[in-house]
């Protein structure tokens, strides 16, 4: 061994294990080094493959990933893509652990009783004897599958992981949880103005000479999107952030407002009359790609006063009118508006106003401007997983159903359809539902327990099923409420293709190892269903009985995505991401609005239509039912309940906290660092306290996620299922109000 | 002034992140307790919010390294080159002396190795072309990698509040401070 060997210590602990498949096999532990020095750097010592991060983040990051010995050593952001620009996130630097945590489920496995703990590996076949038993025991007693629901969300975004929704669809008619906890009510009020969700690239906020983040939290939420905003800074656009806490983007800001909650649609309809007063309207807008301007104009001169805004947010006067003054005269000027600020009763109302804003100035449709929300401009894939075939015969729901927003699916002639309920209701659906119950569950991409609303009510409801399939990585709580879990791969594992809702690079993940264990992809997982399915009763699954996760992926690719992305072949993604080809980083650069009117509408028969008000009125938030409004947004060093379990994310971030304001916490004898215990009509969550004024006094904030080892936080215990006022119309079912919650704290 | 590598903390573009800390571990793969780089968030004498303002912190790569000074088996090198304080851990026989004397906490015991360990300003990535992992991995570019011979002063400062004033050490690491923005709160 030469000298220069030496150095490589760091990872000599595989140098016995050659063979990628004798890597694979060895116990987690490990794969942890000893020893950690200097490592020499030649790219030529690893294998080198594209990955994308599948999660459901604005930055959908590039990912290039050094393999060795079939074991991934390290991985970096892509340095061909400008928007990742050779980085990661914190989440994303910890994924070199996640195939190798030794809490990954690594077999099939059953538990007997839900939550005992009393896990026993199976092997797939029995495992998927089991599944395939009962569901056609459904179809027996049911005469239908709709007794089998499926929830399935955000947790891996991969375009072929929609092939869950193939497999239910292979199966016959199911019931499915269709909406978004996410971003409905935004998309509704989005498509109502404009006819549809779509940004400016993030890429072109360096032009803006003024940046309004409003209720939004880049630095922990997007961070490669935070260059873009500092660069534009630092160029001479004045930062305004809106957010009733002092977030860390709220901290880089030139400006910071903290409204009351909920107050965002008064703020922006006080900025508007102002401007209107001003004289600040950009005419040529509204006048010639704008529909309804002087009734909305009307609305503001009768009902809206700057002195109103101000009492209704707690923002002066002066500011309101100095922030308005300012917006309406730097050109261009945009408003990123976050997903946080629509999580409410009025969030749909309150998106409209800020859209309207943004419109009444003539910031949308220009570079550097625009009312940033999300976009799907770039998903047009094939969906070859998706769209499968129900087997001859099958008997399903009757009746209107809503598809949801990812669903890309055109309608079909067919005289039955899936079932629908609420995902954002989960827990009632599951109790409410009848003719026939939902009598099995099938989870996969999704930890409910963590995500659903009413979590001790969520409880109940999986104690009303009878079987319970869960499809994931980890140990978590929906996986503990389960009787079946089936391991499932990580990106490194298998092939797929992933775009962003933010962004307009498009990624291809390679498989860059062998799969461990014994998991398979949500793919692989159908055709082996598939093949059950079919061995005891003949053709009662259509889904292919064997595939290839690398053809699959393929197969969602067209001409049109080659074109948009100006390559060839997907497999030229190889070389590295590839960005949209757009005419414009403008979304409506051409003022064709997508709308019945083609024009932007302030004033929307479709939305009065669908029983909301035509114009982008005030709605007043939801009534306070206890003593401190409760916050759950997200947490840094995780997304959702996923990578917070990770040991290596545990070197940073040991514990859950509540944050709460000190006046507060001194009225309730709470010092700082106490063991608190948050409650209301939902149940409770005990947490150490740390008190802080980045939250106002009559406010609570936990983060959410899953901390796992034994650690039972779950803000889930505090929050309701109260829809939020818009959703339905294109995602499926209402948002749901997850920052309009109410609690109460006391020393635990 | 021969050439000095040092890290440029930008407080007023840091976000806390930790992407910083967890490339470091992503590269190094160290092991569970060890910590070559951390981000501490600044008390609220220093920034008056807490957990809003943070200084990136791993080895400074000091003129006069106390590390190297106290180690009894010159486990320590400077590299003549750029200064880069590199730990031999082969040679390291982890008595602990320049765990006990670095004033800024950057060599830590590895449990299982039972030896010292450090941030080792990824040498041989400099060596390559390549920025350290650190380095690469933020995303506001807050942490930068300088060589102070060459280094413009402008508003930088060597000794930020809450941070050990060591001049007979001379670290390397540079910081910006942090700005406040205009608070309008209800």
């Amino acid at each position: 061994m030469t000298a220069k060997k030496c150095t490589f210590s760091r990872r000599r602990f595989l140098q016995g294990a050659a063979a990628a498949g004798a890597a694979a096999m060895l116990p987690c532990s490990l794969l942890v080094p000893g020893k950690a020095e200097a490592a020499v750097f030649s790219e030529g010592d690893y294998q080198t493959f594209r990955n994308a991060c599948p999660r459901n983040c604005y930055d959908t990051c590039s990912i290039k990933t050094y393999v060795r010995d079939g074991v991934v050593r390290f991985i970096e952001g892509a340095p061909e893509s400008t928007f990742t620009d050779g980085g990661l996130c914190v989440k994303g630097y910890a994924y070199t652990r996640r195939p190798y945590s030794p809490d990954r489920v690594k077999y099939p496995m059953v538990q007997d009783g839900r939550r005992s703990g009393k896990w026993r590996r199976v092997s797939w076949d029995e495992a998927l004897d089991m599944i395939a038993k009962k569901m056609l025991k459904l179809k027996e007693e049911d005469g239908s599958l709709l007794g089998l629901g499926m929830t399935k969300y955000s947790g891996n975004f991969g375009i072929t992981n929609y092939g869950v929704e193939g497999m239910m669809s292979s199966l016959g008619y199911t019931t499915r949880f269709v909406g978004t906890p996410c971003w409905p009510a935004g998309i509704d009020a989005q498509n109502y103005d404009m006819g549809n969700m779509w940004c400016n690239d993030p890429e072109d906020m360096v032009k803006a000479k003024y940046v309004i983040v409003w209720g939004a939290n880049p630095a922990w939420c997007s961070v490669h999107s935070m260059k873009y905003i500092m660069e534009a800074k630092r160029r001479g656009a004045k930062v305004v952030v809106v957010d009733p806490v002092f977030t860390q983007t709220a901290a880089k800001g030139d400006v910071y407002w903290q409204p009351k909650t909920a107050s965002d649609g008064a703020l922006a309809l006080g900025m508007a009359r102002h401007i209107l007063d001003k004289g600040l309207v950009d005419e040529d807008f509204v006048r010639n790609y704008g529909l309804g301007f002087d009734e909305f104009a009307d609305y503001l001169r009768n009902n809206v006063t700057v002195e109103w805004a101000a009492e209704q947010s707690g923002i002066p006067v002066k500011d309101i009118m100095e922030v308005a003054e300012e917006f309406a005269t730097a050109d261009p000027a945009t408003i990123w508006i976050g997903y946080g600020m629509q999580r409410h009763t009025n969030g749909g109302a309150s998106v409209r106003s800020i859209d309207a804003l943004v419109a009444m100035t003539g910031n949308v449709g220009k570079e550097g401007g625009g009312a940033r929300y999300g976009h799907l401009q770039t998903w047009g894939f094939n969906y070859h997983a998706l769209i499968q075939k129900q087997p001859e015969g099958s008997k399903g729901f009757v009746g209107g159903a809503a598809k949801g927003e990812f669903d890309f699916t055109s309608g079909s002639g067919a005289s039955y359809t899936d079932r629908t309920v609420n995902i954002n209701k989960t827990a009632q659906a599951i109790l409410d539902t009848t003719d026939p119950d939902i009598r099995m569950l099938w989870v996969s991409c999704k930890n409910p327990f963590a995500q659903d609303f009413d979590r001790p009510k969520l409880e109940k409801a999986f104690d009303k099923l009878e079987m319970v399939v869960t499809v994931d990585q980890f140990f978590n709580e929906t996986v503990a409420n389960s009787d079946i879990v089936l391991p499932v791969t990580t990106l490194f594992e298998e092939w797929t293709v992933n775009v962003s809702y933010w962004h307009y690079w498009l990624s291809v993940n390679e498989q860059a190892i062998k799969p461990m264990f014994e998991t398979k992809s949500n793919i692989e997982i159908a055709a082996a269903l598939s093949k059950k399915m079919n061995e005891l009763a003949p053709g009662s699954c259509t889904f292919p009985q064997e595939i290839d996760t690398k053809e699959w992926m393929e197969k969602e690719f067209n001409q049109s995505i080659y074109d948009m992305f100006a390559i060839n072949d997907w497999t030229d993604l190889r070389n590295g991401p590839a960005k949209a080809r757009l005419k414009s980083s403008a979304a409506w650069s051409d003022h064709k609005f997508a709308t019945p009117s083609g024009k932007y509408e302030f004033k929307s028969e479709l939305c009065a239509q669908n029983g909301h008000k035509a114009l982008p009125e005030f709605k007043a938030g939801r009534e306070r039912y206890d003593k401190f409004r409760l916050l759950t947004p997200h947490t840094k060093f995780g997304l959702h309940s996923q990578f917070v379990n990770l040991d290596w994310m545990h070197e940073y971030d040991k514990e859950p906290y509540i944050y709460m304001h000190p006046k507060a916490a001194a009225e309730k004898g709470i010092g700082d660092l106490d063991m608190v215990r948050v409650f209301n009509k939902v149940g409770e969550q005990k947490a150490r306290v740390k008190l802080t004024d980045n939250v106002a006094e009559d406010c609570l904030l936990m983060y959410e996620a899953w901390f796992g080892r034994g650690n039972a936080y779950n803000v889930q215990n505090l929050v309701d299922d109260e829809s939020a006022d818009m959703g339905a119309f294109k995602a499926g079912a209402p948002g749901v109000a997850i920052h309009d919650q109410f609690a109460n704290v006391e020393r635990a | 002034m021969k050439k000095q590598y040092a890290f440029l903390v930008d407080t007023e573009r840091c976000i806390g992140c930790f992407t910083c800390a967890m490339a470091c571990r992503n590269y190094y793969h160290q092991v569970e307790g060890v910590v070559w780089r951390q981000v501490y968030p600044l008390s609220e004498e220093i920034y008056p919010h807490r957990e809003r303002a943070f200084l990136s912190l791993a080895c400074n790569h000091c003129e006069n390294p106390a590390c190297l000074n106290v180690c009894p088996v010159e486990a320590y090198t400077k590299r003549e080159e750029d200064g880069v304080v590199v730990h031999h851990q082969e040679k390291c026989i982890g008595c602990g002396n320049c765990i006990r004397s670095c004033p800024y906490g950057a060599p830590k015991y590895n449990p299982v190795e039972k030896r010292a360990e450090k941030c080792s300003l990824c040498h041989e990535r400099l060596d390559a072309g390549l920025n350290p992992a650190c380095v690469q991995a933020c995303p506001t570019d807050a942490l930068q990698l300088i060589d102070l011979a060459e280094f413009e002063r402008t508003n930088e400062v060597q000794y930020p509040a809450g941070y050990p004033r060591m001049e007979e050490l001379n670290p390397s690491t540079r910081f910006v401070l942090p700005k406040t923005p205009k608070m309008v709160r209800r």
